[in-house]
């Protein structure tokens, strides 16, 4: 098991390396970083070739890579335009553990600026995914259990309806019922956007209730697939010999679902989490945008619109080494869960 | 367990957790001594410090916390703030050849950790934004400055290398000497100041408190104020991106002040009881044309003075000021419109809306549709335009639409281009480089300066020279000098006729067209009081607002 854990890790290096190839040249031509620094009116063309200089976009793009991947103190740069190189490079490289320092909010380190989101995000991504679980094993069993029973059909037209919705307008929708007409209406109401209200404090109660909306949003219109995925798979283990004779022996109810149906059927969905865990990194770009939730979904768009390169790289970076991580724990898991699987060659 | 005890305290957990939710966060606002007043952001600010953003975001927000030594009122006009009086010739503070500008601090001035604020800030802060050790946003017009003197500590004289026109630019926000100076010591850059995203020291009604990454940033009295102590105890911040959860949450009564609103959402605002203000702030939407003298770049249609004209009196800019910015707004006849009338003196009368006269002026001038394909030609060349904006402004995308059409009924074809913003205006963009035969942004003059730097002929973009900003290409020797002549001229009346001049130019030869003023548009919620904005410092009476409960 270690010596294959250590050889995965091994093939995931090489792979990140290509990762970040590509995603640097593409993330090259997003557009300029400069050409929005002016504010509201046009950067001044001397502010606009010293910064170039002083933040190294002048040079060729092999050598904004190499400086990104290595660093850039083993070389001099030029910060006063004179045309020669004076002043030490103060960047270390990604290789060792510099992501460097945003574009946009200069002088922040990378690490820094997303370090301040990835927590927002893993607490709304995190709580919706456990909602998306929980509730989707619950109805993908019950619905297995009484298949096309009218229940089973009622969830069904439900959950289709929240999977054909974008999540955009479920999002508005849901904040316009729940917060503005409620208020109107004089009910109980939701908070519209953010973590907290100011005049209450950040609190734990005050941020469970700013999670409530966007946390349905997310959920809604991921359920579907879920629940139907568990829905099939308990079906095909429901029919399985093994559950018949299991049945047959008399084991309770439960047990029989739980501990010999719902186990095997578990391997599929298993895959599906592994894939999805290493993206709630990434946040939910357009939930976060319409709660003003301050996780890395923003910050990658914000970042995106304005070509920070070094926040975006990092961003990236993150959910690719997240993906290589969790793709080996899900092979774990799969071990666990089927002894079948054996990692020996 | 029995699965009876599992069901009963899995319930009992659950009435638990929904009484701590309603308990701690319910609908109902908890009731607070203090007064806090929440602003909603649509962008968050990338720093805090003067020197290292031009975000607009950002500039609004230092005027919360820090200070300049002068302010502008509503009607655009400066004010004293750190300084006992406006320099003037005739007061003396400005030198007779107007290369020397001199301020007195006045008395009493401090920062808010009670130090006092001196002359050796302001050189300081000039000091920092020309040490090519700072990556700072803007060194111009810094740059413009030879050296500052500190002969005591009430008093700083700035000297250019010339008489400088626009010096009311300079100093916009300074940063104190006394705790940056350590750190550039230190460092040998204030890149890396956390001062920059937390500047716990300020000078202005609030001071910094707290800044939270994307959610939110918090400003509190600054009890060391030398100033009128603000009666609004707290200043709340938060980013909301996303315009139609801007809107909701104003309606909903979660914000007292926001901006940067699309104009279709301003009746659903006035419905829910806000008051609508607009402040010019110098800026324009604006056409510019691509007008290469050198004759290599773009439609050489556009070079001739006649079909520019054809294109200002074949669009309805009033009607897209009516229709499209619901009347909010008026079309500018210049370009410095959007300034105080001082500097529009005498007024221009805009290009009518008249599709026949244009139709009969591009008849005359030979731009005929001679092959018959509907669009007019001349000498080979067809009046095929390309029109380029950017895509984060939707009401640009609908101007478009409605000026290809209006451009279409008079026999020129519109092709439309939209890009991103960092695409758009990049170096090696489609504007910089010539792509694009009509530009449509929002621009101006040096706001709350008149000067303006585009249309010189040495900011023609060469190889050589990449970053010039003359993006439409056009050489005018006699608006080059006038424009060289006004940034001397510090004597405001001789100025005003130098800007004159130009402006009588722009307008004959139709350099530039505005579509619409583009004013700062604010909303204002019920419980905000004594309420001013200006368009040069929005925040100028802030310590006069209040919070009244409605």
């Amino acid at each position: 098991m270690t010596r294959y854990i250590l050889r995965r890790f091994l093939q995931g290096i090489p792979l990140l390396f290509i990762i970040s190839i590509v995603l640097f040249v593409l993330m090259m031509n997003m557009g300029d970083p400069i050409a929005t620094m002016g504010g509201r009116t046009l950067l001044r063309p001397e502010d606009r070739l010293r910064l170039t200089r002083q933040l190294g976009l002048d040079k060729p793009i092999y050598i904004q890579y190499i400086y990104w991947l290595v660093g850039n103190d083993w070389t001099k740069v030029d910060m006063d335009g004179d045309g020669i190189a004076e002043s030490a490079g103060t960047r270390h490289g990604i290789l060792r553990g510099d992501f460097g320092t945003s574009l946009v909010k200069r002088g922040v380190p990378v690490l820094q600026v997303i370090g301040e989101r990835l927590p927002n995000t893993l607490l709304l991504m995190i709580a919706s995914e456990i909602v998306v679980v929980v509730g989707a094993l619950l109805v993908g069993i019950y619905s297995a259990l009484r298949q096309y029973s009218t229940f089973d059909h009622f969830i069904t037209a439900i959950l289709f309806i929240g999977y054909s919705m974008p999540i955009f307008f479920v999002g508005l929708l849901s904040m316009y019922i729940f917060s503005v007409l409620f208020k109107r209406w004089g009910l109980p109401y939701l908070p519209t956007v953010g973590m907290f209200d100011p005049t209450v404090g950040e609190t734990f109660g005050q941020v469970a209730m700013h999670m409530i909306l966007p946390v349905l949003t997310m959920s809604f219109v991921s359920f579907a697939s879920y629940s139907r995925y568990i829905r099939s798979t308990m079906l095909e283990v429901m029919s399985q010999d093994y559950i018949r004779t299991a049945k047959s022996k008399g084991l309770p109810r439960l047990t029989v679902l739980l501990i010999h149906a719902l186990k095997n059927a578990s391997l599929p969905i298993v895959t599906i989490v592994g894939l999805d865990l290493p993206f709630l990194l990434g946040g939910a770009v357009v939930t976060e945008r319409i709660f003003a939730w301050p996780g890395t979904g923003r910050l990658f768009l914000d970042h995106v619109a304005r070509s920070d390169l070094p926040v975006v790289m990092g961003i990236l970076m993150l959910i690719a080494l997240a993906v290589v991580i969790f793709q080996i724990i899900t092979d774990i898991v799969y071990a666990w869960l089927d002894p079948r699987i054996r990692f020996e060659a | 367990m029995s699965k009876k005890s599992v069901l009963s305290n899995t319930f009992a957990l659950l009435v638990v957790a929904c009484l701590i939710l309603s308990g701690c966060g319910g609908g109902q606002k908890t009731q607070t001594p203090n007064k806090v007043a929440t602003f909603i952001w649509n962008e968050e600010f990338d720093s805090l410090s003067p020197l290292y953003s031009n975000m607009w975001f950002s500039t609004i927000t230092q005027q919360l916390w820090d200070c300049w030594p002068w302010n502008f009122d509503e009607n655009n006009d400066p004010f004293p703030n750190l300084i006992t009086e406006i320099p003037t010739i005739e007061n003396g503070d400005i030198s007779a050849d107007g290369a020397t500008i001199t301020l007195h601090l006045q008395d009493g001035l401090k920062w808010s950790d009670n130090q006092p604020i001196t002359s050796e800030d302001f050189r300081f802060t000039w000091a920092m934004a020309v040490d090519s050790k700072n990556t700072v946003a803007s060194s111009y017009p810094y740059s413009q400055i030879t050296s500052v003197d500190t002969p005591d500590p009430k008093t700083v004289v700035i000297h250019f290398d010339g008489p400088f026109a626009p010096w009311l630019t300079t100093f916009h926000g300074i940063i104190p000497a006394h705790i940056l100076q350590p750190i550039y010591d230190a460092d040998g850059t204030l890149d890396n100041a956390e001062w920059n995203t937390k500047p716990t020291i300020g000078c202005g009604p609030y001071v910094f408190s707290e800044w939270q990454s994307g959610s939110f940033a918090r400003f509190t009295v600054n009890q060391n104020y030398w100033g009128t102590k603000p009666k609004i105890s707290e200043i709340f911040i938060r980013f909301v991106p996303d315009n139609a959860s801007q809107i909701a949450a104003l309606t909903a009564g979660d914000g007292d002040l926001s901006t940067f609103f699309p104009y279709n959402e301003i009746p659903k605002l006035k419905n829910a009881g806000l008051t609508i203000i607009t402040e010019p702030t110098g800026l324009n939407e604006s056409l510019f044309f691509l007008d290469d003298t050198s004759g290599k770049l773009g439609n050489p249609g556009l070079r001739d003075v006649n079909v520019r004209k054809a294109i200002a009196m074949a669009i309805d800019r009033e009607g897209i000021v009516r229709d499209l910015l619901l009347g909010m707004t008026e079309v500018p006849a210049s370009y410095w419109s959007a300034l105080p009338p001082f500097w529009n003196n005498p007024p221009l009368q805009n290009y009518p809306f008249d599709p026949q006269k244009a139709r009969d002026l591009l008849d005359q001038t030979g731009w005929l549709d001679s092959n018959g394909d509907g669009v007019r030609d001349k000498d080979g060349v067809e009046l095929v335009l390309t029109y380029g904006t950017t895509t984060e402004n939707e009401t640009r995308q609908n101007v478009q639409a409605v000026i290809k059409q209006q451009l279409a009924a008079i026999g020129i074809k519109v092709e439309l281009q939209t890009y991103s913003s960092d695409t758009f205006f990049a170096q090696d963009g489609p504007a910089a480089t010539g792509l694009v035969d009509i530009m449509e942004w929002s621009d101006g003059p040096t706001v709350p300066d008149p000067d303006v730097y585009y249309w010189y002929c040495s900011e023609i973009p060469t190889p050589d020279y990449p970053s010039g900003s003359n993006w439409q290409y056009l050489c005018d020797p006699e608006l080059d000098a006038l424009s060289a002549l006004q940034i001397t001229q510090v004597d405001p009346v001789e100025r005003q006729k130098t800007i004159s001049q130009m402006n009588q130019i722009f307008y004959d030869k139709v350099y530039w067209l505005g579509l619409w003023v583009d004013p700062d548009v604010w909303a204002v919620g019920t419980r905000l009081t004594g309420v001013k904005f200006s368009g040069a410092t929005p925040f100028f009476n802030i310590s006069e607002w209040d919070l009244v409960d409605k």
